[in-house]
């Protein structure tokens, strides 16, 4: 039965180095929770502490009610799919997923039953003999998961599954490994640094860098709301513009940078004078608007563009000194080389993210 | 690994290790220097002035160094060419060239008297009168016999480092404009620095305390010899101990400067190999000149093994101033299988092997568990712990086993109970202190082995066993032992055929015959007079075959990796 996972002030130390610290989560049952982050930011050491495959040194983890802190792994019941799939390379795949209900003590004839279905699922019925090293990459990802799957766990622990897979079947099994965590009803928390897969899955992630929790949400909250500079360029293309507010009221606020006067849709309170960095994503910038003078209306100039057939990058010089990423679908306009073109470009101020400095 | 369990197994091993390895060892140097109850130096300064003694150190360190480079001479060339061409018959010869380790050399040198000696084959074949070609000291037939066994560990080392070698480190010197021979010397020799002096200084150690080779060829003068005499006073004299001290201090600091100067060095490939290495293949003429140094070496290797082979079926005293025995005869093996001895000590190896194989299994598997998936400090300690019997030569040990076992058997309270003396006095029942002797000198074999399976084993697999509910206990029974049961089986056959060839242990512990293991056997027939050589010789045929057998196996199980065992 899906239970939902509380961790509660969690810390872990490697030696003189904090990995985690003071991380507090909160995961409803039935929920596909992320962890993203870049390497070395703690995500794998979190899963692995929710695992019991390593030992917290301050703080607790409760599954439903119960405390599982110190409990060795064996005794938690959350199946975990590992990075490198770990199949046994000794044991056929029925075996690789009868394995588990053996250790629940469950009969043979209920075991061969469940491994059969497992295995259905992960649509590997037919390989049920064959041993790991025969399947290709996709497959084995397919029996680690029917492996912790087969075992109904109370809770599935992902890390990074699909980072051994080429880029296509990545996009297959992102939608497999959610309607296969949706129909069963399971609390699943995924490990992974790509921040597509996150977006695409999750129900709610978190992003972690240092060892420190920095924001949690759906991932358009993440996406749209940053809470800061590190989210909003970890998550997404952004370009960061210094500037000084001028005023605030009413949710909008006018921003003085180097390039002219930005207006920004904002609900939290800023002060006069305080400096804040602005984000603004490629897809807010509107090249060649008709619009005349008005709100974040600039004249500007193409001096570079990454032509990718349906959609170009361009980087846009505004005056100042400042270039910004702006993404056009259907491009029209093509700057190679130093080629310059003038345009003249709007972002919604409810584009346009504020963020303390 | 749970932390406490960790620290259970390394206290537990740590004791034990030092019971069964400084005890022996402390008893030895302190024989040398407490002289009834009071400290001294003289003895210590007595081996330095006595021009015997110094002569015995000065020629074995002499055949150390002799064989040393004669099997870096030797080795080198063939790692090399087997690593960089591929060749008609490589398989077979790369097989071949391991042949050697299957025969002690001191056997191999009754087959090589045979040959190269005043009346032996080379001269009756080429009608070139009573010219002994081993020398006059015979220093070259033992440096060249001890060469010719022990070549394969370095051949081993050196494949196995080259093999380590990412081949793109190659490829960018090639790249760069490198001819093959130069990129030799400049990018693949220093890359594979550690894993040579690795080989070289377990060869230096072995050859400069190797027993049997020189009292078969009567190189007397040297120190191993020296202490094999001196054993019957090993009570009363105590210049016996301060000479084996030196001899241990010269290995064990041989040991650590290498070790320091190489071993520590190990250069981490950053990426595993990516692409196979650039072998070019050698067809026609070619082929055969790349084959040409295993063939010459294979065939000068097994030599001595023809010899004895030969010998064993020579009717005695048929193979004189003759290129071939002039009567072959089956009559020593039947001689040989009737001898009490020999029934006996074939018993008897079978015996203290297999109980010393079973006593390194437990404590191999324990100890390479601390130290590859615990993460207590000392593990290290640890690995270096169970190392160290490599380092310290056999001959010590044994001296240490006998100067304990003639402490504990006179031991006040104990001495006249009936049952003390054959439990512990090792001239009525030596078969405790083989049995230990053996399995620890030949534990690192099996922890190296254990230790690579498991460094190969990710530990993922182990970490999903418990993630789906498996106790530590079980995790260890289906997923951790099977896989590395390739490994273990490996290490359990070289533990195995290395306790039935021991020589130095049994030479000096085994002084009953009811109690005489196979090469003790071996010693005392060739000593007979009359038939005893050939006898002795059937004997080491026996032992050759079942080596073969062995090392056979554990080098199919183990491929490439078979040279990761023999490295300090």
């Amino acid at each position: 039965m899906p239970v939902p996972i509380t961790i509660e002030k969690l810390t872990k130390r490697f030696g003189a180095k904090t990995v985690l610290r003071d991380i507090d989560v909160q995961i409803a049952a039935g929920e596909i929770f992320f962890l993203l982050g870049p390497s070395g930011c703690g995500k794998t050491t979190l899963l692995r502490a929710v695992a019991g495959l390593n030992d917290p040194d301050e703080g607790r983890i409760l599954a439903g009610d119960r405390d599982v802190t110190h409990l060795p792994p064996h005794q938690r019941d959350m199946g975990m799919v590992f990075q490198s799939y770990a199949l046994w390379p000794h044991m056929s795949l029925r075996e690789n997923v009868a394995f588990g209900l053996e250790m629940r003590g469950i009969g043979k004839a209920d075991i061969q039953a469940r491994v059969m279905r497992a295995l259905e699922m992960v649509r590997l019925a037919d390989r049920a003999d064959s041993k790991p090293n025969e399947l290709s990459g996709g497959q084995q990802q397919r029996v680690a998961l029917a492996r912790a799957l087969v075992i109904e766990p109370q809770c599935l622990l992902l890390d990074e599954p699909l980072s051994n897979l080429d880029a296509k079947l990545r996009l297959e099994m992102r939608t497999e490994i959610r309607r296969i965590c949706k129909e069963a009803g399971l609390t699943a928390i995924y490990v992974t640094h790509d921040q597509k897969e996150a977006l695409s899955i999750a129900d709610r992630l978190a992003v972690l860098d240092q060892g420190r929790l920095l924001q949690i949400g759906s991932p358009q909250e993440v996406y749209t709301r940053p809470g800061s500079r590190f989210v909003a360029q970890f998550i997404g293309e952004t370009t960061f513009v210094e500037g000084r507010v001028l005023g605030w009221r009413d949710g909008r606020a006018e921003i003085e940078t180097a390039a002219g006067i930005w207006t920004a849709q904002t609900a939290g309170g800023l002060e006069a004078g305080e400096t804040v960095w602005l984000s603004v994503r490629p897809e807010a910038v509107q090249l060649h608007t008709d619009r005349a003078d008005g709100p974040n209306v600039f004249n500007a100039a193409l001096h570079a563009t990454i032509y990718l057939g349906e959609v170009a990058q361009h980087a846009v010089e505004l005056g100042g000194d400042i270039s910004l990423k702006a993404l056009e679908t259907r491009p029209r306009l093509v700057a190679r080389d130093d080629a310059r073109a003038e345009t003249r470009l709007y972002v919604d101020p409810a584009d346009v993210q504020v963020l303390k400095a | 690994m749970r932390k406490s369990t960790a620290w259970f197994v390394f206290g537990a091993v740590t004791a034990l290790l030092s019971v069964l390895f400084f005890w022996p060892l402390g008893t030895v140097i302190s024989g040398g220097f407490w002289v009834n109850g009071k400290f001294t130096l003289r003895y210590l300064i007595g081996v330095f002035e006595n021009p015997i003694y110094v002569e015995g150190l000065f020629n074995s360190l002499k055949i150390a160094l002799g064989t040393t480079l004669l099997a870096m001479v030797v080795a080198l060339p063939l790692a090399w060419i087997a690593n960089q061409f591929e060749f008609r018959g490589k398989a077979a010869f790369s097989a071949l060239v391991l042949v050697p380790m299957i025969l002690p050399p001191f056997v191999g040198a009754i087959g090589f008297q045979q040959m190269f000696g005043a009346y032996g084959m080379i001269n009756a074949l080429f009608g070139l009168g009573a010219r002994d070609w081993l020398g006059g000291g015979q220093y070259a037939g033992v440096v060249l016999l001890q060469t010719l066994s022990l070549y394969p560990i370095l051949y081993l080392n050196a494949v196995a480092a080259l093999a380590n070698i990412d081949p793109a480190m190659e490829e960018a010197a090639a790249n760069l404009g490198c001819t093959r021979l130069r990129r030799f010397f400049r990018i693949t020799l220093p890359l594979m620095m550690p894993g040579l002096f690795a080989g070289g200084t377990l060869i230096f150690i072995w050859s400069f305390t190797e027993l049997g080779t020189p009292l078969i060829m009567n190189y007397t003068r040297c120190a191993s010899v020296q202490i094999y005499d001196s054993l019957k006073e090993i009570g009363s004299n105590p210049f016996p101990y301060a000479l084996v001290t030196v001899m241990l201090a010269a290995s064990v600091g041989l040991y650590a400067v290498s070790r320091r100067l190489f071993g520590g060095r190990a250069y981490a490939m950053q990426s595993k190999a990516s692409t196979q290495s650039a072998v070019r293949t050698l067809s026609g003429w070619r082929g055969l000149l790349a084959a040409l140094p295993f063939a010459l070496v294979t065939g000068l290797a097994l030599l001595p093994h023809l010899g004895v082979v030969l010998t064993s079926f020579a009717a005695p005293g048929s193979w004189y101033q003759s290129v071939l025995p002039q009567t072959f005869t089956g009559g020593n093996y039947i001689e040989a299988l009737g001898h009490d001895m020999t029934v006996s000590s074939i018993r008897n190896s079978l015996l203290f092997s297999s109980l010393a194989v079973a006593f390194d299994i437990v404590v191999g598997i324990a100890i390479a568990f601390v130290v590859v998936r615990s993460k207590i400090r000392l593990r290290g300690v640890l690995d270096a712990l169970s190392m160290i019997p490599l380092a310290v030569p056999g001959l010590v040990m044994a001296f240490g086993f006998l100067a304990v076992s003639s402490w504990l058997s006179n031991l006040k309270g104990f001495a006249d109970a009936d049952w003390w003396p054959r439990l512990v006095d090792v001239r009525t029942n030596p078969t405790l202190f083989l049995v230990l002797a053996y399995s620890v000198r030949r534990l690192p074999y099996m922890v190296r082995s254990a230790v690579a399976g498991l460094q190969q084993t990710s530990v993922t697999f182990e970490e999903a066993a418990w993630n789906l509910g498996a106790s530590p206990a079980k995790t260890l029974r289906r997923i951790t032992l099977p896989l590395i049961m390739a490994n273990l089986i490996a290490g359990t056959l070289l533990t195995f055929a290395f306790s039935m060839l021991e020589v130095s242990d049994s030479l000096m512990l085994a002084q009953q015959a009811d109690y005489m293991p196979i090469t003790k056997a071996i010693f005392e027939l060739f000593q007979l007079l009359g038939t005893g050589k050939y006898v002795a010789a059937a004997l080491g045929v026996w032992a050759m075959a079942f080596l073969t057998a062995t090392l056979v196996g554990s080098s199919l199980l183990l491929g490439k990796k078979l040279g990761a065992v023999f490295r300090v």
